[in-house]
């Protein structure tokens, strides 16, 4: 298990980066208060889906509208063609914990997984 | 009043006097006092001197935008084009209004090319993708979890100011030449105040509350200072407004009632209503005192606004200068809600719909009238004899100060 953050730091309806992971991933925290975690880098292109819309349990990418059931991490449609990797998450003591998949994760082109965390990448 | 010599003086050449002034005249070193010059032609087509007027006056002052109802929601837009730029005004989710110039922060691309809209979530640039809240902040862009130093609220939309008041939304691009706005109540408040003699006579007629039920936008080929002096006199009244005429007999003697200060029109004694034939308008608003009604005032709001006040309803024009020789104005007609409702609603009365028609169509032909005036001017204003500009005849005199005002911004700062 992977200790990614205090409950408290994830505002309901919305999602937070965590990059302490390679590749980081976002926690999102529903209105109902279900926290869910997945690989944060949308499939298509290199964008946060913890910026992304978090509707009910599914997150919409910021960028271009395809959107990922958290569940499953299924795509509903394009220009993203390939899920996003789901981990399964758990709440102890107000903390969120993952048990981060071992899957080979769908990165978009030109995001490595942890070799490109690792050297950096500057503007 | 004084007589002119008739004898026009046909040798004159670019630089000299107006021609209004005789030899005879000139030999003696009098101008008519009747006369005072206009600002000359060069003014009116110059396009360096209206990138001044832009810089100077329309990306300073407090410019009247866009009606606040024309923002119902989080992430309705309107852009509109306020000197040289074009503004993105919008609706926050928190309900406020927010101005931004519509300039990606990129690469530059326009964020918006519609006229108005509404977004669902956010503003999106269409060339790569950088992505905005409706609060101007960067949220989302290709690679930017890579680019940790891009501070999202500095690389965020820029922000001009905006002020509501009523019902209506001014921005002021001040703060891009790192200046304050100026002060809305010594501008815009003030030159309501000055016309109408104090801001009280406006508390009738509400102008905040009322609804728009009717636009039309005019694209007039003219210069935006002949559309402000024309709109400041009546002199042309008799000539090209018959049906103003006939509602406002005294409007024939060629004082507009923008000449005095507090003074209101008198409607005709056969005339029931503001309408193209003087048949029945609404009933008077709310708060009409007994001094307003059946009265007509007329108020012009600088750089770019003008007030028409009846009884019934109220006509507010906003011009948006695109050019020397290029101004949009946009009018609208406001009416009480209830008013709008009746005429205009899913269940319309239509002999309500009618009385809005007649309503609309007198001050929708004065519009007309005057702007196709304006577009007969401002060819001539490259004339030669133009140079030194026209003149101004006493019923026209109180317009030197709308001249002298734009002198002073444009020539007063350089
Ligand atoms: S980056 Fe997510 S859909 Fe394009
Ligand atoms: S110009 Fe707007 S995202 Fe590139
Ligand atoms: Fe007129």
């Amino acid at each position: 298990m992977h200790h990614l953050c205090a409950l408290d730091d994830v505002v309901p309806g919305e999602g937070l980066r965590v990059t302490t992971t390679s590749p980081p991933v976002a926690v999102f925290r529903t209105d109902d208060d279900e926290v869910y975690v997945v690989d944060d880098t949308c499939t298509h292109q290199d964008a946060s889906l913890a910026d992304g819309y978090l509707e009910g349990c599914w997150v919409e990418c910021p960028l271009h509208e395809s959107r990922f059931d958290l569940r499953t991490g299924a795509v509903d449609q394009p220009p993203a063609k390939r899920g996003v990797r789901t981990h399964a998450a758990q709440v102890v003591d107000g903390q969120v914990w993952a048990e981060l998949s071992t899957d080979a994760p769908n990165l978009p082109p030109g995001v490595a997984g942890s070799t490109a965390v690792a050297s950096g990448v500057t503007a | 009043m004084t007589t002119l010599d008739e004898g026009l003086d046909p040798g004159l050449e670019h630089g000299e006097p107006p021609v209004t002034t005789t030899d005879e005249q000139r030999a003696r070193g009098v101008t008519p006092s009747s006369l005072l010059p206009t600002l000359p032609g060069r003014t009116y087509v110059d396009p360096a001197w209206f990138a001044a007027e832009c810089e100077e006056i329309f990306e300073r002052d407090w410019f009247c935008a866009v009606r606040e109802d024309d923002l119902p929601n989080a992430g309705s837009f309107r852009t509109v084009t306020v000197g040289r730029e074009s503004v993105l005004l919008t609706r926050t989710r928190r309900g406020e209004v927010r101005a931004f110039l519509n300039v990606c922060r990129h690469r530059g691309a326009r964020i918006c090319t519609e006229d108005a809209g509404e977004k669902r979530r956010n503003f999106q640039c269409p060339y790569h993708a950088w992505t905005y809240d409706f609060e101007g902040k960067l949220v989302a862009a290709p690679n930017l979890t890579s680019m940790p130093d891009v501070d999202r609220v500095e690389f965020g939309l820029k922000r001009v100011a905006v002020h509501s008041w009523l019902g209506y939304v001014w921005v002021s691009l001040a703060p891009l030449a790192g200046e304050e706005p100026p002060s809305f109540a010594d501008t815009v408040e003030a030159d309501l105040a000055e016309r109408l003699g104090s801001l009280e006579p406006l508390a009738a007629y509400d102008v905040g509350s009322l609804k728009v039920g009717r636009r039309i936008t005019y694209d007039v080929a003219a210069n935006w200072k002949l559309i402000v002096e024309n709109f400041m006199e009546c002199y042309h009244c008799a000539t090209i407004h018959p049906e103003l005429t006939e509602v406002l007999p005294e409007f024939a003697d060629g004082l507009a009632a923008q000449y005095y200060v507090g003074h209101g029109a008198e409607f005709g004694e056969e005339v029931a209503g503001f309408t193209v034939d003087g048949t029945p308008g609404f009933d008077p608003l709310p708060g009409m005192t007994d001094d307003q009604d059946r009265r007509y005032y007329a108020v012009t709001v600088r750089p770019q606004v003008f007030v028409n006040l009846v009884p019934d309803h109220v006509i507010w024009h906003r011009m948006y200068p695109m050019g020397p020789d290029r101004t949009v104005v946009e009018c609208d007609w406001l009416y009480a809600p209830g008013v709008v409702e009746a005429a205009t609603g899913d269940d319309a009365d239509p002999a309500m719909a009618a009385r809005l028609d007649a309503s609309v169509e007198l001050f929708h032909r004065v519009n007309a009238q005057d702007f196709e005036a304006c577009e007969r001017c401002q060819p001539a204003m490259g004339s030669r004899l133009y140079a030194d500009g026209g003149v101004l005849v006493p019923s026209e005199h109180h317009i030197e100060a709308f001249h002298a005002w734009v002198r002073d911004r444009v020539e007063g700062q350089s």
